[in-house]
């Protein structure tokens, strides 16, 4: 690859999340591109390129920034958007923590369905291809209209499971009905129990009673679920663990998006750990949280980058995490 | 009572939203509008839109809590949900348009930017005309203004000595000083560009910007976001746009729907008319070149004089490094000057211009905008500069620059245009009309 220098991988971080970026370019034994995202006084944002990305393999970096999905959103859009004008062979957006993925359906009357429209404004940008990471709804990868590789941390999960806990011990839950096939996926992995919380939510961002459907006493219950917001659902759910016998109660979760009180919430709770990748920015939120473990995602994320740049099969990762 | 029609505002500007309301008697659409904590826009529309003609105003503006682009994409989610909503025709209604300037960033003859580090933190002893001078060689630092050594006759004589000084010499250090490049919301220090640089955006951070570099061989360039812009409105589901006083009226062209580019300049020109006396003796401005084919609209309109205030860019002979300078073309002495221009952001352009008239002896100077963002350092710029009047429309959010600016700012309400041309582009009447009345 010495002599040529055309279509090489060109990785481009937004602001959300340049820890991620430099842990996938490290990997990746590449540089993080030149180019510099920042705010005008009229909080327009503005988009520097300092290096040329015609006729490269362009990827794009950029996870949403818990309080701030719109700003992130925006300035992946400009990216993109200047890369294509730049002349950039192939565009594809890395978006760890898809945003809007949960408004995904019209559940109301005039409910918009945002995640489809984020699907449409990324292609009208002008990427070619999309990266993410456990989609709330993997329909949403019928959105789009270009490929979309969803990745999983589950490989992650188990390893996890497996250096930390004898599965024997353990019983994965589900916190709700919708999780419960990412839940007994891990479970057979495992060969493990599985349990169910039944829930009934109200209002959005509140939780109402819950049930379990399972037997869980004195084993190790690993609730398992793909982002944990405000936490009030985990929260519950390891009370309602803890009330039918559980040993232990921790939870598993893709993205942790931790917003509002959840860190009070998660200090406050039964919960032994809450263990999330690094998809989602954390900043201080470890150190303000004794009980919030951390996962690596960055090797996933950047072995999807060299295979989709080679052109080589991703479905390895689905089953395997590269270490 | 106009029927079937559906006016939804978005959070940036409420108040228009109300006027523009009040003036078709109708109620604005009940909806919520609101961030989940996680930081994603929650939207729901309350009331029916099925088959309707709704209008979404939505203003390019900051503020009332979000920001620009939370802003933005609230209108590109409720467009959508009207869409998904069955509405007829979805027209988006954008006082001011976001992202339709592009950024002037100076480049010297190397290709780099011309941007230095930060050298004096926090200012806001700004007077009437000291802005401070930058310092370069030869130059002290406080030029002139506080010691009393004028220091602009002194480079004066020596240009004219050389020959071929500029005609209105805003000669080294002077103009230079003028150039704040930086200072956002977060308090950073101000900063201070290098001579002859000169920019209409300002930096929230600047640091990064000066600590950027591009690969060698390679000369950065910053992203233009309009036509992105314009094609994501499209994608949002935007049947038809309608804005005023667009910056590049070529925005226009990059939209696949029609756009409605209203005037701010009746309004404007009824100003000019009804409350500066004599306006028949007064010279009417453009602050820059871009900005002279609406003046000299406005100008010629009223049979009004017209004067052009010209950026210089090239190298000039006192200092290889000082290549901006402002020149005005025309003759303004012990006239009442009027200054036109579409969006005053930072304020440079205005305040600036401002300073050259004084120095030319203008007797009073008024200053019409259509847009006034007056973002970062904008506000303590135009308090202490020349400007005697700032008039600016209530196309953003004025209440705050009205309680900061007090009585130098005044303020004309743009709802009635605005409702009017809702009004007809419903009812499929034509609008050229609200371009041109007096």
């Amino acid at each position: 690859m010495s002599g040529e220098m055309a279509n090489e991988i060109k990785l481009i971080s937004g602001r959300s999340h340049p820890d991620l970026s430099d842990k996938i370019a490290k990997r990746l034994g590449v540089e993080v591109a030149r180019t510099i995202s920042l705010n005008y006084s009229n909080q327009e944002t503005s988009f520097t390129v300092g290096e040329s990305v015609r006729d490269e393999d362009v990827f794009i970096m950029q996870s949403t920034a818990t309080g701030d999905v719109n700003e992130g959103l925006m300035e992946l859009l400009i990216m993109i958007s200047a890369c294509r004008t730049a002349s950039a062979r192939r565009i594809t957006a890395v978006i760890p923590n898809f945003p809007y993925a949960r408004q995904d359906k019209k559940d109301k009357s005039r409910a918009p369905i945002s995640a489809r429209l984020v699907a449409n404004m990324l292609q009208t940008a002008g990427a070619n291809h999309i990266v993410t990471v456990d989609l709330h709804a993997s329909q949403i990868q019928g959105f789009f209209s270009v490929p979309v590789d969803n990745l999983y941390a589950e490989p992650s999960f188990l390893r996890y499971i497996n250096e930390n806990f004898s599965p024997e011990d353990c019983v994965i839950v589900s916190p709700d009905a919708g999780g419960a096939k990412r839940a007994t996926s891990i479970a057979d992995h495992l060969n493990t129990a599985f349990a169910l919380i039944h829930k009934e939510r109200p209002r959005p961002n509140v939780v109402g009673r819950m049930v379990l459907v399972g037997n869980v006493e004195d084993k190790i219950a690993i609730l398992v679920d793909d982002m944990a917001d405000t936490c009030g659902t985990l929260v519950k759910a390891a009370a309602v663990l803890k009330e039918n016998g559980a040993k232990s109660v921790l939870a598993l979760v893709t993205h942790g998006i931790l917003s509002g009180n959840a860190i009070e919430t998660l200090n406050g709770s039964v919960l032994s750990a809450l263990v999330v990748t690094n998809t989602v920015p954390l900043g201080d939120k470890v150190e303000r949280c004794p009980k919030l473990r951390v996962i690596d995602i960055s090797p996933t994320i950047a072995e999807a980058i060299r295979r989709t740049h080679n052109g080589e099969s991703v479905s390895y990762l689905f089953t395997h995490a590269p270490v | 009572m106009v029927r079937n029609i559906v006016v939804l505002g978005g959070n940036s500007h409420p108040k228009l939203v109300e006027s523009v309301c009040n003036a078709l008697a109708l109620p604005a659409c009940a909806r919520i509008l609101t961030k989940f904590s996680s930081g994603e826009s929650r939207c729901e529309i309350k009331d029916s839109v099925r088959g309707k003609d709704v209008y979404i105003i939505q203003t390019g503006f900051g503020g009332n809590g979000a920001k620009l682009n939370d802003h933005f994409m609230d209108l590109c989610i409720m467009i959508s949900a009207c869409k998904t909503g069955s509405a007829r025709r979805v027209t988006a209604v954008l006082p001011l348009f976001p992202y339709s300037r592009q950024p002037d960033i100076p480049y010297n003859k190397a290709g780099a930017p011309l941007f230095k580090a930060p050298t004096d933190a926090g200012r806001k002893d700004y007077t009437f005309d000291s802005v401070p001078a930058t310092p370069a060689p030869n130059v002290p630092k406080s030029a002139g203004l506080t010691n009393g050594a004028d220091i602009t006759n002194r480079l004066l004589k020596a240009s004219q000595l050389n020959g071929d000084g500029p005609a209105s010499p805003m000669v080294n250090g002077k103009p230079n000083g003028e150039s704040y490049l930086a200072n956002g919301s977060n308090g950073a220090a101000s900063v201070r560009a290098h001579p002859g640089s000169y920019t209409t955006h300002d930096y929230e951070n600047l640091s990064i910007v000066n600590a950027f570099e591009a690969r060698p061989g390679y000369k950065q360039w910053v992203a233009q976001a309009g036509t992105l812009v314009a094609n994501l409105l499209t994608c949002a589901g935007a049947d038809h746009v309608i804005t005023m006083d667009l910056h590049d009226p070529q925005v226009q062209g990059f939209f696949d729907v029609p756009v409605d580019n209203l005037y701010g300049r009746p309004l404007l020109k009824q100003y000019i008319q009804q409350h500066i006396p004599n306006y028949k003796d007064a010279v009417i401005i453009s602050p820059d070149a871009g900005g002279a084919k609406r003046a000299t609209a406005i100008a010629d309109s009223m049979g009004v004089d017209f004067a052009l205030i010209h950026k210089e860019r090239r190298p000039t002979k006192i200092t290889e490094r000082q290549n901006a300078s402002m020149m005005l073309v025309g003759n303004v002495a012990d006239r009442v000057c009027i200054l036109i221009d579409d969006i005053a952001d930072t304020g440079n352009t205005i305040t600036r211009a401002a300073k050259l008239l004084k120095k030319e002896g203008a007797a009073k100077i008024y200053a019409l905008v259509t847009h006034g963002v007056f973002s970062g350092d904008a506000i303590n710029r135009i308090n202490a500069s020349a400007l005697d009047k700032l008039v600016v429309t209530n196309s953003v959010p004025q209440d705050d620059h009205k309680a900061k600016l007090g009585h130098k700012l005044v303020v004309l309400d743009i709802a009635p245009i605005f409702a009017e041309a809702i009004r007809r582009v419903h009812h499929g009447e034509s609008i050229s009309v609200l371009f041109n009345f007096d």
